[in-house]
């Protein structure tokens, strides 16, 4: 199971998959202060990544896939990179 | 003086390359402006002389009157225009920028210019022409 | 076509006939500073247009030209020879693409390689060094020359380091801007999975959206992620593994340069600043950058030393700022702001705009070399002079003739009409009454038709101009000096005339050059002066044309060429005693005859004064050459002004129907079969006292026809080469005024007609050549 989902920490664990895409939104909607730990996930659906993107959890562990590290972990941790200019004021 | 949008605002198209004229118009006609066209300084001046334009867009080299000399004639007395004038080169050397605004443009663009630009720049320039004494 | 490219590819003809010609007039006269300027003009005026095309070759190549002429106006280069050539052969090789482009609106696939000598040769007299303002022209075709927008979600820092090692390395970076479909999810794609599969992947930008939907509203299948990805792997196999989403995706590839550029154009767009400008749309960006432009240029017109800063010039840098300002979104009342004031809003502006590179980056002074040569362009003299002339597109002239002549046919058909009116329906007084219709219609269709024809009128300096090129490359090819002089170049002829007459002309020209002319050695040998004289001459004689093409060479032998033409077996011993100077001048047009003891590269090759004499023929011309051993050769060309409109005289053979032009036609005749007389295995019939051959005319062109033994025998009399020689036909038909077209397709190499004319009643007519056909008839009896 790609998902290990407790009240307010998740594990992602091998390949989340756009199946699992609505119940991690879910999870994220409800928990309160969700905290998600990557370090068993080998890859994150894009999907799964805007999900984190726009609730922005606290990552409790890096991942130990390479590529998930470098490119996608500094997107979560830090200030999440660049945004489109939208066609509304926030 | 015309309406205060970018649509119906006059503008001189100046080159002596009919292909580089054609685009210019072109793309200005397609975006509302009324156009005209001439083929040197001295058609330019003469144009300017009959007609109040909002805007000038001058090629640098031209046969008879080149740009810098056509555009001193537009600012000089006999004409007087105090309109915008947009200066299109194919060079783009140290110092031509600043000859062209010792001569008085007011914008110095390097061929050869993306149409969205043109059209971008001459709104801008046209745009609320008359707020300014 | 597009209507730009259109233009540009007339404008493109009108600047390659003017750099020709200036350059051949330069090399003759190479300190004329009009000259020089003129052709470098041509040259700037093409490169500037080519820029509005992807034709990057194109550009290159003109503007190596460019740079050339420039230096040779600026007095640093002396035009010799050799550059001319380089200069000529590159703007051939332009005339070529330009060709290629008028039917596939691109660049042949093997522009480039082909320029690539030229542009090296026409840099080599400048030191070789490549154009100052074209650093990364010759770089790979896939270059891009600028970054695209979505260059500013990479950050600053990151690029400028990565620029400074492109640069270090020669190298480039393949930058993929990926923006999946919103329902991609859907289509089970996933665009995270295919950016982890690239190999060699140098940085990855997730965008996300400007403005996020709020939490409740949020769809978690709608894909609003864009990824910029940065790359060293090839663009083959980018293509590969992006190739089922080629619709989502945009691929660049950069070399340092078109990063450097792009750092110093437009204010990157650092994650931190995201919140500020993700709220403004791309558009603004621009319109931002424009604006600190104008800003820019604004500040460097009021504090440049020398600068006039009152009068209309001040007032249009406040319309200027005022504009920038408005378009910033924050309009500033400058009322009469003098240039203090104009300043401080311009600053003030250009904070508000974002710092911009291009606004604090020290405009080096312009160095006193380039200020001069600025100055000596400001009375910059001559250049073409614009006149008051429609540019009609040929085809469409074409056209207009086609349609004179379908009128025509139209026309012609009345007759038919009128005809019928009275045979079939009886009514004479219907017949008279179509009749009177048809001479008014007649007459409009002519004055139509010689409107039309005057439209086609060309001078005939439009065949002469090449010869200018031509008589320059052969003689220094044959290390002759010779002086062209052309006459009468604005005598005016059809176009169709003026352009068959090309190829007749060019090989008198040759003709002459390669055997007429002789070499300086032998010319002054024989106390002429060093240089040749080749002239053209153009004179309007009635309602036609006469071209002569004249030299002062060593002029025909009319005894070698009888002896030749003996050996050859083209006359008789007889003919060989007999013949005068001036016959014996015109066998150098029997076909298989050829002066020149060795048939030399430039006129020999397979096509003779025969060949000549052929084509002229088949216009409706003449050819005669007269000759003064030792003093020159004149050889002249009659052509009708105009070809337009032909009179044939309609018979019919076989039950075909065939045209024979009408001024060939001396009388039609009925024979009575006993009539016919017969001498030396030929028929004859006389007429007047005189013995006229008779030609089988179905038995000439090969169908299986023959009168029945006791008919009259019609028998069209025709005069061809002051001969009379008589046509035995089926019938005879009307006379009809016909567009003669040239014979095409499976046709188009029978010698025997001489063009297609459509008839009134929608049938083809082949129109007879009779000298073909007299020919075809003396190979078959």
């Amino acid at each position: 199971m790609p998902l290990e989902l407790h009240e307010e920490t998740a594990n992602l664990v091998g390949v989340v998959t756009v199946d699992e895409v609505e119940q991690l939104v879910g999870w994220l909607r409800t928990a309160k202060r969700p905290r998600v730990a990557l370090r068993r996930c080998n890859h994150l659906h894009t999907g799964a990544l805007q999900a984190l993107l726009l609730f922005r959890p606290k990552i409790s562990s890096a991942p130990a896939d390479a590529f998930l590290a470098a490119q996608v972990l500094p997107l979560l941790a830090g200030g999440g990179g660049p945004a489109k200019p939208g066609s509304e004021s926030p | 003086m015309t309406s205060d949008t970018a649509t119906g605002a006059r503008v001189l198209v100046v080159d002596d390359a009919a292909t580089v004229r054609l685009y210019h118009t072109t793309l200005l006609g397609g975006a509302g402006f009324a156009v005209n066209e001439a083929a040197n300084g001295l058609e330019a001046v003469e144009a300017a002389l009959g007609t109040d334009f909002d805007l000038f867009v001058v090629d640098v080299n031209m046969p008879k009157m080149n740009g810098y000399a056509c555009v001193e004639a537009l600012r000089s007395d006999t004409v007087g225009s105090d309109a915008p004038v947009v200066m299109i080169s194919t060079e783009d050397r140290p110092g031509d920028a600043d000859r062209a605004y010792q001569a008085g443009a007011n914008l110095y663009l390097v061929k050869p210019v993306a149409g969205d630009r043109l059209v971008r720049v001459a709104t801008m320039l046209t745009a609320g022409k008359d707020d300014v004494a | 076509m597009n209507p730009l490219l259109a233009q540009f590819l007339a404008e493109a003809n009108d600047l390659l006939a003017q750099v020709d010609e200036g350059l051949l007039q330069l090399e003759r006269d190479p300190g004329d500073p009009e000259l020089v300027n003129e052709v470098f003009r041509a040259a700037h005026t093409f490169k500037g247009s080519s820029g509005l095309f992807d034709f990057p070759e194109l550009t290159r190549l003109t503007h190596a030209a460019e740079d050339l002429l420039d230096a040779v106006r600026g007095g640093r280069l002396a035009l010799d020879s050799g550059m001319t050539d380089d200069l000529l052969a590159s703007f051939d090789l332009i005339r070529g693409w330009l060709a290629h482009v008028t039917t596939h609106e691109r660049l042949p696939s093997g522009a480039g390689s082909d320029a690539a000598g030229l542009i090296t040769r026409l840099r080599a007299p400048l030191g070789g060094e490549a154009a100052p303002s074209a650093p990364s022209a010759a770089g790979p075709a896939v270059l891009v020359d600028t970054a695209p927008d979505w260059l500013a979600y990479l950050d600053a820092e990151w690029l400028t380091e990565t620029a400074g090692w492109l640069s270090t390395t020669g190298s480039t970076l393949r930058f993929l801007w990926y923006t999946p479909d919103t329902d991609c999810f859907f289509r089970a794609e996933d665009p995270l999975h295919l950016i982890r599969q690239l190999p060699a992947l140098d940085r990855l930008s997730v965008v996300q959206p400007g403005t996020w939907p709020a939490v409740q509203e949020y769809d978690e299948y709608t894909c609003m992620l864009s990824f910029l990805v940065v790359t060293r792997a090839s663009l083959g196999e980018l293509n590969h593994l992006f190739r089922y989403v080629t619709d989502q995706i945009e691929i660049v590839e950069l070399d340092a340069d078109a990063i450097t550029r792009h750092l110093s154009g437009e204010p990157p767009l650092r994650a931190e600043e995201v919140m500020t400008v993700a709220v403004t749309p791309v558009i603004d960006t621009e319109m931002a950058a424009d604006a600190r432009s104008v800003l820019h240029a604004a500040h460097r017109a009021l504090t440049m030393d020398g600068v006039v800063t009152e009068g209309t010039r001040i007032r249009s840098v406040r319309h200027a700022v005022a504009a920038a300002a408005r378009s910033l979104g924050v309009p500033v009342d400058l009322g009469a702001a003098g240039p203090a004031e104009l300043l401080t809003a311009i600053d003030l502006l250009a904070g508000e705009a974002a710092p911009a590179p291009v606004a604090i980056a020290p405009v080096p002074a312009a160095p006193p070399r380039a200020e001069e040569r600025v100055e000596s362009r400001a009375d910059d003299p001559g250049g073409q002079v614009g006149t008051r002339v429609l540019k009609v597109d040929q085809e469409k002239v074409d056209r207009l003739m086609e349609l004179v002549g379908e009128l025509n046919v139209a026309k012609n058909g009345l007759t038919f009409l009128a005809a019928s009116a009275e045979e079939e329906f009886g009514s004479r007084a219907l017949s008279r009454r179509i009749k009177d219709q048809y001479a008014g219609l007649h007459r409009i269709a002519e004055e139509l038709q010689s409107a039309v024809m005057d439209v086609r009128m060309l001078p005939l300096s439009v065949a002469f101009s090449r010869f200018p090129r031509l008589v320059r490359d052969l003689s220094r090819r044959l290390g002759k000096n010779i002086e062209l002089v052309t006459e009468g170049g604005d005598t005016m002829a059809d176009k169709d005339v003026i352009e068959a007459l090309g190829d007749p002309l060019v090989h008198l020209v040759r003709n002459s050059l390669d055997h007429g002319i002789e070499t300086p050695d032998e010319r002054s040998l024989r106390g002429k002066s060093h240089t040749a004289r080749l002239t053209l001459t153009a004179v309007a004689d009635g309602d036609a044309v006469i071209v002569e093409v004249s030299d002062d060479g060593r002029g025909v032998d009319p005894d070698r060429v009888k002896h030749k033409a003996y050996e050859k077996g083209l006359i008789s011993e007889e003919e060989l005693e007999t013949l005068s100077d001036v016959d014996a001048v015109d066998l150098v047009f029997r076909p298989g005859f050829s002066t020149a003891d060795q048939v030399s590269d430039l006129s020999g090759r397979g096509v003779g004064m025969d060949a000549v004499r052929a084509s002229v023929e088949k216009l409706g011309g003449a050819v005669t050459m007269r000759s003064k051993l030792g003093q020159g050769t004149s050889t002249r060309l009659r052509l009708p002004l105009s070809m337009a409109v032909t009179q044939v005289m309609v018979v019919s053979v076989a039950g075909q129907r065939f045209g024979i032009p009408v001024d060939l036609v001396v009388e039609t005749v009925k024979v009575p079969a006993g009539g016919m007389g017969r001498v030396l295995h030929q028929d004859v019939v006389m007429m007047r006292g005189e013995v006229v051959p008779v030609i089988d005319l179905a038995r000439a062109l090969d169908m299986p026809w023959s009168l029945p033994e006791t008919a009259d025998r019609p028998i069209l009399v025709v005069s061809v080469n002051g001969q009379r020689v008589g046509l035995l036909v089926e019938q005879f038909h009307r006379e009809v005024d016909v567009i003669l077209k040239p014979m095409e397709g499976l046709l188009a190499y029978a010698d025997e007609f001489s063009g297609t004319a459509l008839l009134g009643d929608g049938l083809v007519l082949l129109v007879l050549n009779m000298k073909e056909v007299l020919g075809l008839a003396a190979r078959v009896a």
